[in-house]
């Protein structure tokens, strides 16, 4: 299948610039990236797309045994760089896809020039010394707080939402639309994501980093931030005023400031 | 005389007040800054505990706040309100009420910040019901899983020096079940075995009632004693006539335990792999039709003959074995004749759990199901 279509792969931007890859985090998809990306797209070859499962993915091409670990999709975002022959890639990752550019650049490090981490947690829940934030019946209640809320997700709405549907008005009245998926989906992701741990696997890293910190956020505090600051050997780290989980749509200004900042060191 | 309602300053304020669901209005950080008498009435908490004191956020069950960051917040950003999402509150005392809450985004203009207004309606009797529709839904899957399990089950036929086994395994996660399926039993006349392997379209509880009807018409068919090509022609009329399994793809192969030979028909099913001692193991291609009911088929079935010498294998598999993500169907067929390899010293058990073990992990997204069989060698 084409990669592209696969991750409904959209680009903006000069093909000949360097290139910026956004990937979204667990929830939504790439419109996660809409106050962000028009920023780069002047000197930068910006490269959206949708987790295999998500936006507007091709859903027939997930596979839960393929995403079975965070390394699936970090396989996706280098089969991308395959396809579109992406080199000294500056991956930028909103929540647990900062752990999926983890994975990737360990994988292939001459593949990438920068990481750009914006709330990122190597491992949700507590172990022993390490507070990451949540109990394991914390991600059971998330698990059971996804199964109430299909998000406008339902038979009759299903084919709409694969875009089988051609009656596009209809698609545009959707509630919730952008972060709706298949609830099976979304659960398996949940699942996978949450009870990850890709704290070694940061070590593995010497790619220059930079660590994009929230105040107040309730999935990846601050000194989960600290952690990953302290052992993503080659990286910096600043703290956001912004409050939340998601800068990049509450605070796109000072993201996008402290994003260039960081590139142009 | 009736008089007019009261649609006064005053009264515009009760309404807020004692509005039929919470309202609480917060900073874009969730900051409550204002919440109506009902708001305080479904929490337990009063004004003073909440204005400037917590953020709407803190007030969820954890599962609830990580699911507001990461679909709650966004949307808000994204569309500017949110509507219909039921979250659980944590009451003053602990206890959790389910609801629904709608939010609407006033983005702040001319220096004044943002506001979030977020109505909250008590959803305990509704989830109740949800509660019961999930736990309905779970139980059919459950219930289609054990349909299939008692349908693939039984014993295999067995003859001295001839080994059959059969290994399935079902698509992983919480998927339906599969409409994979099996079959191998005696004909007749006690030296010749009927083997069967099936796919039918179709998950959960209808592909396994029609693999069931299918297994049960094969069998029925068998006892008439119609050549393989026959049969699959009669089970077409069936498919046709009950309307079941249409497009569903089955092999069915008669082996003959003396004389050595296999004669099989094949519905657009994956062709059988023959692995004869001393010979690099091969598909045999022939017999081979379009699967069950299919569109615009003519309607005649081939079927095929191949002699096999004793201590010969031979596998009937479904798709999941050979079909890979993204990769051709070839590569898959391919591997799997390498895993076989032309080294018999393998007992049939052993071999089927190396196919099975031999499967990358992502490939577990189908059922698959493989039959092998061996003659008995030379003595």
């Amino acid at each position: 299948m084409d990669v592209l279509t696969r991750n409904n792969v959209v680009e903006h931007g000069s093909r000949d610039a360097q290139p910026m890859l956004f990937t979204h985090g667990f929830g939504c998809d790439q419109s996660m990236w809409r106050y962000v990306w028009p920023a780069f797209s002047k000197d930068h070859r910006v490269v959206l797309f949708d987790l295999v499962g998500f936006g507007n993915s091709d859903h027939s091409a997930w596979d839960p045994n393929q995403y079975a670990s965070l390394e699936g999709y970090a396989e996706d975002v280098l089969e991308i760089c395959r396809e579109l022959d992406l080199t000294d890639v500056v991956f930028v990752g909103h929540s647990v896809s900062s752990m999926i550019g983890v994975l990737a650049a360990a994988a292939e490090p001459n593949r990438f020039g920068r990481l750009v981490l914006i709330g990122p947690s190597p491992r949700y829940i507590d172990d022993q010394d390490y507070v990451g934030g949540f109990t394991r019946e914390d991600i059971d209640g998330l698990l059971e707080s996804m199964e109430s809320n299909y998000l406008g997700w339902s038979s009759t709405m299903a084919p709409v939402i694969m875009g089988n549907d051609d009656r596009p008005a209809l698609s545009e009245e959707l509630t919730n639309s952008f972060c709706r998926t298949d609830p099976e989906i979304a659960a398996h992701f949940a699942r996978v994501t949450f009870l990850s741990d890709n704290r070694e696997d940061l070590a593995r890293v010497a790619t220059p980093s930079l660590v994009l910190q929230c105040a107040h956020d309730a999935i990846a505090p601050e000194a989960v931030g600290a952690y990953v600051h302290d052992r993503l050997p080659n990286s910096s780290y600043v703290a956001l005023n912004a409050t939340g989980h998601c800068p990049n749509l509450s605070a796109p200004e000072e993201t996008v400031a402290s994003i260039k900042a960081f590139l142009s060191e | 005389m009736t008089r007019e309602p009261d649609l006064s300053e005053e009264a515009a304020e009760d309404l807020f007040e004692d509005a039929p669901c919470g309202h609480v209005s917060t900073r874009l950080d969730g900051t409550i800054v204002r919440v109506n008498r009902t708001f305080e009435e479904l929490t337990g908490l009063a004004r003073g505990e909440l204005v400037e004191a917590r953020r709407f956020q803190d007030l969820l069950s954890p599962g609830g706040r990580i699911y507001y960051e990461t679909h709650y917040a966004p949307l808000l950003h994204m569309q500017e309100s949110v509507r219909a999402v039921a979250v659980e509150i944590v009451r003053a005392d602990g206890s959790r009420m389910p609801a629904l809450i709608n939010s609407t985004l006033r983005r702040g203009d001319a220096g004044r910040p943002g506001m979030v207004w977020t109505s909250v309606f008590d959803a305990t009797d509704r989830r109740g019901y949800e509660d019961e529709l999930l736990r309905a839904r779970k139980r059919e899957q459950e219930v289609g899983r054990r349909l299939q399990r008692s349908l693939l089950s039984g014993a295999l036929p067995s003859a001295d020096g001839f080994e059959l086994d059969v290994v399935y395994r079902p698509a992983e996660s919480g998927m339906e079940v599969g409409g994979d399926w099996f079959d191998a039993f005696w004909i007749d006349d006690g030296g010749t075995i009927a083997l069967v392997v099936g796919d039918v379209v179709g998950h959960g509880i209808d592909a396994a009632a029609t693999m069931g009807q299918v297994r049960s018409a094969v069998r029925a068919l068998v006892s008439t004693g119609l050549t393989p090509a026959a049969l699959l022609e009669r089970l077409d009329e069936y498919a046709w006539r009950h309307e079941v399994a249409k497009m569903c793809t089955l092999i069915f192969a008669e082996l003959s335990l003396r004389a050595g030979v296999l004669r099989f028909a094949s519905a657009g099913h994956p062709p059988p792999l023959l692995a004869i001692p001393g010979q690099e193991p091969r598909f045999a291609w022939g017999g081979r039709s379009a699967p069950l009911d299919a569109y615009g088929f003519d309607g005649n079935r081939d079927e095929a003959t191949e002699s096999l010498p004793p201590g010969s294998t031979i596998l009937l598999y479904t798709d999941g074995l050979v079909e890979q993500r993204s990769k051709p169907l070839d590569d898959g067929m391919e591997r799997l004749r390498s895993t076989v390899g032309a080294d018999g010293s393998d007992t049939v058990s052993v071999l089927l759990g190396r196919l099975i073990r031999g499967l990358p992990d992502q490939e577990h997204r189908d059922d698959v199901c493989v039959l092998g069989a061996r003659l008995a060698p030379v003595n």
